[in-house]
């Protein structure tokens, strides 16, 4: 099945591991990401502080590419390029003359329609359909060892307007149901859509670190050994700050933070250096050779 | 509240509750204080006594100023946690991100200027381009905040921040998750044309 696929900045820079392991692992399922041509910027969440227009005009340019390439869905693992396309085809939709407006300058229109999905529920129907446990290529007692705290943030199940919201929004389940197809039990935990401070981290490090470390805490009291993502940014926070934060918040645990694309990878057999693992910033791969899958 | 009850002036505070409700898309009328809002929000520790609920009744109040210069307005993280809960659907995060712009129209300087430097930056680097390009906005950014420390002559700061970033910089070259070449959009020029169009028609 072919379906159209953004990736967004971060897909192309400090995130490059995710797009490769999204590839590998869909491709896997027997689904073929066809990145849409020359895509822009979605805004992310700058965009709706600095210039409204610009925080529709920007993603509705992708829509109108996305829909041009004929497919009926276009997946987006990053949850803010997510989260502001999907917004974006809500208002457009709500809003004809927003719509001509910004219609008048695109070559290729917006007329609404396509299918905007997260990573998660793509993943969901190849979880229903029977895919992703038929894609388990290592022994399953060795997944058994992951105890993961699954963590959503916040541009996953929260929407700055009224949009069909996929999963449930205080206590989403979506990740927990793929990893449950490998064998998986996730580990229930308070705060799985609290927020990792996104930019505040490099803007202002003191409150995002402050939110960073109840979630660390949390996680380590329920006695998780690494948490799953599909955020990039959440990703990268929780990645690149546990050095930073620990010490200030007593917390002496270090958790890896893996995209729910290299626990897929690994449970289909792939390699830690295929699905770039060793590019993460706090150790990622010890764990993996406790439990053997390395 | 800043504004004490004899001083309240009702042209002042209906035309700043119309153009924020107008601006944000919230109907702020709707708010009857439950602080369901305040309860959940993850950065409340930070922002002293102003809470979304407190922030909305500044602006019935009529307190400009106060509304558009207080922790929350500036170091509100737009988690939406507040809009999720809020019994009337009224998302805080959208006034303010709102107020954000009405300051910044407003020529005042920024509560927290790293944070309008950093969205700023990241949004002129994806329009420029037509993707954010990562090294190229925190570049930006960082020579903002330098240039800001230095006419203050606050050059601990300076140092402070120049370290950071260095670290956190060498263990990403490190691990190979910096990208060093340029991401462009062709279609760049679609959306520098509608900006155009829009901030002329703004005048």
């Amino acid at each position: 099945m072919d379906i159209a696929y953004y990736p967004g900045c971060s897909l192309k820079a400090s995130s490059a591991l995710y797009d490769v392991q999204s590839r590998r692992v869909f491709e896997g399922l027997g689904i073929y990401l066809k990145e849409i041509p020359d895509w822009n910027c979605c805004g992310a969440t700058s965009a709706g502080k600095v210039d409204d227009f610009l925080a529709m005009a920007m993603p509705a340019r992708n829509l109108g590419i996305a829909e041009a390439t004929g497919l009926a869905e276009m997946v987006i693992p990053c949850s803010a390029c997510y989260s502001r396309t999907l917004v974006a085809q809500n208002r457009l939709e709500k809003d004809p003359v927003l719509k001509d407006t910004i219609n008048a300058e695109l070559s290729r229109k917006v007329g609404g329609g396509i299918k905007v999905s997260s990573i998660l529920e793509v993943l969901l129907t190849a979880v229903a359909s029977g895919d992703v446990a038929k894609s388990i290529r290592v022994d399953k007692k060795t997944l058994k060892g992951f105890k993961p705290a699954c963590y959503y943030g916040c541009l996953q199940t929260r929407f700055p307007e009224a949009v069909p919201v996929p999963d449930d929004v205080e206590n989403p389940q979506g990740m927990e149901k793929v990893l449950k197809a490998l064998g998986i039990q996730a580990l229930d935990w308070s705060y799985k859509t609290d927020c990792c401070g996104a930019s505040a981290a490099v803007t202002d490090a003191d409150a995002s670190d402050a939110l960073m470390a109840r979630i660390m805490k949390d996680a380590v009291a329920r006695g998780a050994n690494c948490f799953v993502v599909t955020c990039p940014m959440c990703q990268l926070n929780l990645d690149a700050y546990q050095d930073r934060l620990g010490p200030k918040h007593g917390i002496r645990e270090r958790l890896p933070v893996y995209f729910i694309t290299e626990i897929l990878g690994l449970a289909m057999g792939m390699g830690v250096e295929e699905l770039q693992i060793d590019r993460h910033l706090t150790d990622a791969t010890t764990l993996l050779k406790e439990l053997e899958l390395i | 509240m800043t504004v004490p009850a004899h001083a309240y002036d009702p042209e002042a505070a209906r035309s700043l509750i119309v153009e924020v409700s107008e601006r944000s898309g919230q109907n702020l009328l709707a708010c009857y204080q439950c602080r369901r809002c305040a309860a959940g929000c993850p950065v409340g520790e930070e922002t002293g006594y102003v809470t979304p609920d407190r922030l909305i009744r500044m602006i019935a109040l009529g307190d400009r100023q106060a509304a558009l210069e207080n922790e929350l307005v500036w170091r509100c993280v737009s988690c939406y946690t507040c809009g999720t809960r809020c019994p009337n659907d009224i998302q805080t995060a959208r006034i303010t991100e709102t107020l954000k712009k009405m300051a910044k129209e407003a020529h005042l300087e920024p509560l927290r200027p790293k944070i309008a430097d950093f969205h700023s930056a990241f949004l002129e680097s994806g329009v420029r381009w037509g993707r954010a390009n990562e090294m190229e906005f925190m570049g930006i950014y960082e020579v903002k905040g330098a240039l800001r420390s230095m006419k203050k002559k606050d050059f601990k700061s300076i140092a402070e921040e120049l370290k950071t970033q260095a670290d956190l910089g060498l263990s990403m070259f490190k691990r190979k998750r910096m990208h060093m070449g340029l991401q462009v959009s062709a279609g760049r020029k679609e959306i520098q044309r509608l900006q155009k169009k829009a901030s002329q028609k703004k005048r």
